[in-house]
């Protein structure tokens, strides 16, 4: 299919620029990681080689590691388990009632291409005790639920669902566009042919909708995961990982060590682990989804 | 006996009407619960960027400021350097969209034309890349800019964000690049048109979609990135927006309107944008999320 025939020096002027930026600036530095993740190195000095010492130590001995990927992957079954099918119920509805869908799916969208900056810093003005002017808590006065009020990203027992909050609400917009988008892709002339056997309705929903957007679902679901890895950005501007590592993602536990702590070795094997979870979980994702789709078609 | 069928039916057709009509109402009552959820918090933001301290702590945050505070805005701008903070923005966003625009197209019309054997290995290494997290390499790029002299410069910026944005741009271009028909190629080759013109007059132009939905993604992606710019940078006079915005918050910590009035403002550009390009922008959020 690839007509054109060329000389090396012709491909090699068209591909290298980009494969060589590509390579120095991620695999190159992905690569050192995991390198330095067998070193105990505080970034100045000589560093000593220490084998998996940081890994038993981050596997075993390490408070904050476990509870901070936990919080990760919480984030991300939320995101599958509510958001996701939310979104999807949203996309099914605005398609069957509304005549002029495309304002209300914009104005949807609009909070998923604003800054992580501006809406923690958004949500944290909301949070933010009345005395303080925060919105969330002046409301809870308001209706008189006094008892309801807190602290909400500094008391350690719900700043993490805060947080969870904020990431879930950003995002629901990208969820519904996405399946609406799928939605709307289905043709027509199936839902009619439907309607002759009876089908409508929900009913149609189950047989019709559910199995045709299954591989858009499964980018809903990838963008899930991306999404609560990127959640990083969110809990750095709206509690850095705080109160006492109550908030803390594998990520911000990766950017304390290496760069507050300056434990270069340390980090190091955090960001390693990161790159592993994170290729197996598309792994995951990916043959989950085969298995599903040759079930269905 | 007819008049008995038609009186029993009606008033069956009469509860499915109101029962669907009820149904109709239910669901415009949430989905507008549910715009009022995803926009009113900007709307606050904008009137309480506009409200006095003492508004602001008076605990009516429903009601509108008594009088716009537009010094609050005024105030945002001059103590908090604003317009330099969207200058480099705008500088290095346009570098960073102009370098991922020509060095993907190359790399993608050799990936989607020549023949060659790597073509394969190559786009594999470029998807690998999307699966891999920006975060895990911010501490060696740290070191690496260190030691080559590029630390709290732009570069340390406009480097990064082209190569963590060339696989989904080489996978978008390309994909794109394959459906051009072979016999434009084939006469381009009678005129005696090598590698090069064949990319610039006649590939380039074609494939102005693609691009425009690379530059759209590039364009959210990197205007709005903030931990890169918060590690590598340090110098006040060259932090991008969201970075300058998020210091000036955290050390302007008591006069709230203010804070507001930034917010709104590191908001503003973006959204002035969406307002004449939603479409567009949601296509293209669309396309990158179903090519990644």
């Amino acid at each position: 299919m690839n007509v054109l025939k060329v000389s090396k020096w012709t491909i090699a002027a068209f591909v290298l620029p980009a494969l060589l930026l590509y390579a120095c600036l991620v695999f190159v530095p992905i690569i050192v990681s995991l390198y330095s993740g067998l070193l105990d190195w505080n970034g100045i000095g000589t560093s000593k080689f220490v084998g998996l010492g940081n890994f038993t130590k981050l596997f075993f001995s390490d408070p904050v590691f476990w509870p901070s990927v936990r919080r990760t992957l919480v984030l991300a079954l939320l995101s599958m388990g509510i958001q996701i099918p939310f979104a999807l119920f949203v996309a099914i509805l605005i398609n069957r009632y509304i005549k002029r869908p495309n304002f209300l799916v914009s104005s949807y969208f609009l909070p998923v291409i604003l800054s992580v900056v501006i809406i923690g810093q958004l949500w944290k003005t909301i949070y933010n005790p009345s005395a303080m002017g925060g919105m969330l808590n002046q409301i809870l006065e308001g209706l008189q639920l006094q008892g309801w009020t807190r602290a909400w990203l500094t008391d350690p027992k719900v700043a993490t669902y805060a947080l969870y909050f904020v990431a879930l609400w950003q995002y629901l917009g990208y969820h519904v566009l996405i399946q609406f988008t799928g939605i709307r892709n289905i043709p027509s002339e199936i839902y009619e042919a439907a309607k002759l056997d009876g089908a409508e309705g929900f009913k149609a929903d189950y047989h019709i909708t559910f199995p045709m957007i299954i591989p858009i679902f499964k980018i809903s679901v990838v963008l899930a995961f991306i999404g609560s890895l990127q959640s990083f950005d969110l809990v750095m501007v709206m509690t850095a990982g705080g109160p006492a590592h109550a908030t803390d993602v594998i990520s911000t536990h990766m950017y304390h060590m290496s760069f507050l702590s300056l434990k270069y070795g340390y980090g190091s094997a955090i960001a390693a682990f990161l790159v592993v979870f994170c290729l197996l979980a598309t792994l995951v994702i990916n043959l989950m989804f085969n298995r599903i789709e040759k079930r269905y078609s | 006996m007819n008049r008995s069928v038609s009186t029993a039916v009606k008033p069956a057709a009469e509860a499915c009407a109101l029962w669907s009509a009820f149904k109709k109402g239910a669901v415009v009552l949430m989905l507008s619960v549910l715009f009022v959820t995803q926009l009113y918090p900007l709307l606050w933001l904008l009137t309480y960027s506009l409200k006095t301290n003492e508004e602001i702590l008076s605990g009516r945050f429903f009601a509108l400021p008594e009088a716009p505070q537009w010094i609050n805005f005024t105030q945002a701008i001059e103590a908090g350097q604003y317009f330099r903070y969207l200058l480099n923005s705008l500088f290095v966003t346009t570098v960073t969209m102009l370098g991922v625009i020509l060095l993907s197209s190359l790399a993608a019309f050799a990936v989607a034309r020549f023949r060659w054997k790597y073509g394969q290995v190559v786009m594999l290494l470029f998807l690998v890349g999307l699966m891999i997290p920006m975060q895990a390499t911010l501490l060696p790029l740290m070191i690496m800019f260190k030691n080559i002299d590029i630390l709290n410069t732009h570069l340390s910026l406009i480097f990064p964000y082209i190569a963590f944005q060339t696989p989904l741009s080489v996978f978008i271009l390309s994909g794109f690049m394959r459906t051009i028909p072979h016999e434009v190629e084939e006469s381009a080759i009678m005129d005696g048109a090598g590698a090069f013109r064949m990319f610039r007059s006649i590939a380039l132009p074609i494939s102005i979609p693609p691009v425009v939905t690379v530059c759209i993604l590039t364009f959210i992606n990197i205007w709005n990135e903030y931990i890169m710019a918060a590690t590598f940078i340090s110098s006040d006079r060259l932090k991008t927006l969201p970075f300058g915005v998020n210091s000036f918050v955290s050390q302007y910590s008591v006069n709230y309107g203010a804070i507001g009035a930034f917010l709104v403002l590191g908001a503003l550009p973006v959204i002035v944008i969406y307002f004449f390009l939603a479409e567009r922008i949601t296509k293209g959020m669309v396309t990158g999320a179903v090519k990644g």
